[in-house]
């Protein structure tokens, strides 16, 4: 049985999300499989599903459900405990601590509640900070999810109030996070100022590795303008910075930003290095697969780009196999979308099956409207590529509406671009 | 043949590419504390006139490849060493030179050994390492010099003949007989064959060989779409139809008409598509998907399957009465093994395809590398070999491909072939092993299907996986 067929079985209950997801994550291919006409266009709707291995392995997901709730409720209690005792801070604090874990298992709407929850809370008491630290954690999440009105509210509310209790350390998140904001709406002075402000305070308090972080998000905002001698310079210092403090996750990060600025530089082998060096600070540290799968998905960009389409082709293959060993469905959207791109590169007109399977996932997983946007985005250009404009013209108009919702203007701007040059 | 000398890692060669050193490059990576475990590996390794280095650290392993700073990489594996392997595995890939991996390791179970071969390991050695077994793996590596070039056939165009198909195995010619026969009548045509034997290469010579070459050769694999949006892509969908229907779309029928529409992979469609399918090549018309009008469609029709359609119909998984419309001929596609010398003409047909296209002077083989390519499984066919050729043509820098170009599975085979090992012979427990590994990778990991496949009971294998450590 085929995964595509075994969830037609499966009603759409977020209580079942985990069994979806072992579902993914059991599901197989043998080797005839990968070689058979259609192991090129292989995606994991198409895998199979054993149900005895599914059975073996329920036990598992049970627990792992069992141990999430289990951290939930303890958190709960803990707010409890704390609000009893008069300490609301602390509440504060476990309450946000439980919508965290439920935003690392993407449930981002329950996150949501429990930060609303944290911020009623935090609002009423005399000591601002936690206040900060709730709205912090909101913008966050908003940002994520491409609202990025919400995100900025939040963070400006910060600012005011860190700003207020002398608190440094939330006056440079929220200036981070509004930065952030802006990097998004492609208000490229507003990013540069904000940073600017974040790495001056950063710079008074003598924190090496926010100040690397920093230096990291500058380098990100030049390279996204286009000025790569500028990004380098700031990830040179970023890196140094980081690894002084010995944080892997963040060297690998500034790593995978810096294959980006050295594949625009045209060196691709330095850019491939660069990746390959990320993955073994990631590897150093501690397990963190969404990383490894971003960096593993530039690698693979990279070697398109240079027209290493073999190679490519290995690596996306690697990493979706990668992706669903890890359970991690959301970033298959990702994926299936760049190995919708190689496709069009080959003009293989099947290729459209990608993109179905990310356009499914992402309403299945109800990923934010950004995540769809770009799965259109890259849809349209392959049904352009194949010369069939009138579809490319409808993908590109969808991509387009769910943008203008999210106010995410550096990704509207690429898309009203295609537009122009199709009907150019 | 011509043969020509070849040359391996840590040698000097005059050809393009990069060029070669004399002497070995080794890096040994592990813990800290391997540091003090590798003080006799330095000296053993010094002695034989290699150059040794060593890092704690992975990051600067990494800046190291990528430098191309050595030419195998000495791993001294911890706790995890069936994920290090993988990961270094995948860390070589493509770095300058194509180091080789020679892993160290406490306990070595089975599984890891068949693992570590899949990876292109070059060997696995117990700790503590001892001088006999790190000689002996250094042998292995420099052994590769005498490998011998062996002159690939010139490409003839004429060679891929009127069908465009490369080989002349008796199993081809009779296959060529049956393509003579079928190609001028417009029969609709069942082409059965594994995985990668070339049905759609078939079909295409069917189709240009035929009264239709002049229409459209329109194909559809229907394994490879999604059950929900294989009728629309089948017969098309008028404009709003369906969620995503954004536009007017004609199907594949349609775009056929007047020449041939392939139908790849045709026993993966549910029985209610099936059905359609029928009606349509019974009535010759079709209806879009939301649209109430009959188009009439005038098709050849060709379809293909890796899997026994008869089989298929006994299990109510295909309609016999389609099975009877479509197999008016039958053509079956021999499996790659069994074309004997086959395997050489289309490594050269591949070769000189990926030489112009990879901008490379490839004209020999190494007569390991043919070894390996000989005794290889080929569950992929002609595909799996057309990809092993592409890659290898990919990384090699001089005119002569080699093992060290293979891809990592057929490099880690070399150890297995006759002659490799000391006397070329294994022990039975080893050999129960790599049967076991081997089935158990044909059927996807199911250990109930391998139980099956290898008549024992599932209980018996689960206990020989956990023993053999698979």
């Amino acid at each position: 049985m085929r995964v595509e067929q075994a969830l037609e079985l499966l009603p759409d209950l977020e209580a079942l999300a985990p069994l979806r997801a072992l579902l993914f994550s059991t599901s197989r291919t043998d080797d005839r499989g990968m070689w058979a006409s259609a192991g090129p266009y292989l995606t994991v709707g198409k895998r199979d599903v054993s149900p005895a291995e599914l059975r073996r392995q329920l036990s598992r997901a049970v627990r792992t459900v069992s141990d999430h709730v289990h951290a939930l409720f303890t958190h709960y209690v803990d707010a409890l405990e704390h609000q009893q005792a008069g300490d609301s801070g602390a509440a504060v604090a476990a309450l946000l601590a439980a919508g965290g874990l439920e935003q690392q298992v993407g449930r981002v709407r329950q996150a949501e509640e429990w930060y609303a929850l944290a911020l009623g809370i935090a609002a009423g008491l005399q000591d601002r900070r936690p206040e900060v630290g709730a709205l912090d954690a909101m913008g966050r999440l908003c940002l994520s999810l491409g609202r990025y009105e919400d995100s900025a509210r939040s963070y400006q509310r910060a600012l005011a109030l860190a700003e207020a209790e002398f608190d440094q350390a939330g006056a440079i998140t929220a200036s981070l996070g509004l930065g952030a904001v802006a990097l998004e709406r492609g208000e490229w002075a507003g990013v540069q100022a904000w940073y600017n402000r974040a790495l001056r305070q950063a710079e008074a308090a003598g924190d090496g590795a926010l100040l690397g972080r920093i230096h990291h998000a500058l380098g990100e905002l030049d390279r996204r303008r286009g000025d790569s001698a500028a990004a380098v310079e700031h990830l040179r210092q970023a890196r140094e910075r980081l690894e002084a403090a010995a944080d892997e996750h963040e060297v690998a990060r500034v790593l995978n930003t810096q294959g980006l600025v050295d594949g625009a530089l045209g060196r691709g082998a330095a850019a491939t290095a660069a990746y390959r060096e990320g993955l073994a600070w990631v590897r150093r540290g501690a397990s963190d697969p969404g990383l490894e799968v971003s960096i593993r998905l530039n690698l693979a960009q990279q070697q398109m780009d240079t027209g290493q389409l073999l190679e490519a082709e290995e690596e996306i293959r690697r990493t979706e196999q990668f992706a669903i060993a890890a359970s991690l469905a959301a970033r298959l959207v990702q994926i299936y979308t760049l190995f919708g791109r190689l496709r069009g590169r080959q003009k293989e007109e099947t290729g459209f099956v990608f993109f179905e399977q990310a356009l499914q996932l992402a309403r299945q997983l109800q990923c934010a409207p950004m995540v769809e946007a770009e799965v259109l985005y890259e849809y349209g250009v392959f049904k352009e590529t194949l010369g069939q404009g009138e579809e490319a013209r409808a993908y590109l108009e969808r991509a387009q509406e769910l943008l203008e919702g999210t106010g995410g203007r550096a990704d509207l701007e690429r898309v009203k671009a295609e537009l122009g040059r199709l009907t150019a | 043949m011509t043969r020509s000398r070849g040359a391996a890692p840590g040698t000097t060669d005059a050809t393009e590419g990069a060029p070669r050193r004399a002497t070995l490059r080794l890096l040994a990576v592990g813990a800290t504390g391997a540091a003090a475990a590798l003080q006799s590996v330095r000296q053993w390794a010094t002695e034989t006139g290699a150059e040794f280095d060593y890092t704690p650290d992975l990051p600067s392993a990494a800046r190291r490849l990528a430098a191309g700073a050595c030419d195998v990489v000495l791993l001294i594996l911890g706790d995890r060493a069936d994920e290090e392997l993988a990961w270094w595995a995948d860390a070589v890939r493509g770095a300058p030179h194509s180091p080789r991996l020679i892993a160290c390791v406490q306990h070595a179970s089975m599984g890891l050994v068949l693992r570590a071969e899949k990876l292109g390991i070059v060997d696995l050695l117990s700790l503590p390492v001892s001088r006999e077994a790190l000689m002996r793996a250094l042998e292995r590596l420099r052994a590769a010099t005498g490998e011998t070039g062996i002159a690939l056939p010139a490409a003839d165009p004429a060679a891929a003949g009127q069908y465009a198909l490369v080989g002349q195995s008796a199993a081809m010619l009779e296959v060529y007989k049956l393509l003579a026969r079928v190609s001028p009548s417009t029969a609709t045509v069942l082409i059965q064959g594994e995985s990668g034997t070339g049905k759609e290469v078939v079909a295409r010579a069917i189709h240009q060989n035929g009264p239709r070459a002049a229409g459209a050769f329109v194909a559809v694999n229907c394994a490879a779409i999604p059950e929900n949006l294989l009728e629309s892509e089948l017969f098309g969908h008028e404009k709003g139809a369906f969620t995503g229907a954004v536009t007017r779309k004609p199907g594949r029928f349609e775009l056929a008409i007047g020449g041939t529409l392939f139908l790849d992979e045709v026993a993966d469609m549910s029985l209610a598509l099936q059905a359609k399918i029928l009606r349509a090549v019974q009535e010759r018309e079709i209806e879009r998907v939301g649209g109430g009008e009959s188009i009439p469609v005038d098709v050849r029709l060709i379809a293909a399957t890796n899997r026994n359609l008869r089989d298929a119909i006994a299990a109510q998984r295909f309609r016999e009465d389609l099975y009877y419309r479509l197999a008016v001929v039958t053509i079956e596609l021999p499996r790659l093994r069994d074309r004997g010398d086959d395997l050489l003409l289309l490594t050269s047909h591949f070769v000189h395809q990926f030489n112009a296209r990879h901008n490379k002077q490839i004209r020999a083989v190494s007569d390991r590398a043919l070894d390996v390519l000989r005794h290889h499984d080929w569950v992929g066919n002609v595909r799996e070999l057309r990809n092993v050729v592409e890659r290898a043509v990919i990384v090699a820098t001089d005119d002569t491909l080699r093992v060290e170009h293979l891809a990592d599975e057929l490099r880690g085979e070399e150890s297995a072939l006759p002659g490799a090992a000391p006397g070329g012979l294994m022990t039975l427990a080893e050999a129960e092993a790599r049967h076991i590994a081997r089935v158990l990778a044909h059927t996807g990991g199911q250990i109930s299907a391998a139980a099956e496949l290898l008549g024992i009971h599932r209980n018996t294998l689960t206990r020989k996986i956990r023993e053999y450590g698979l």
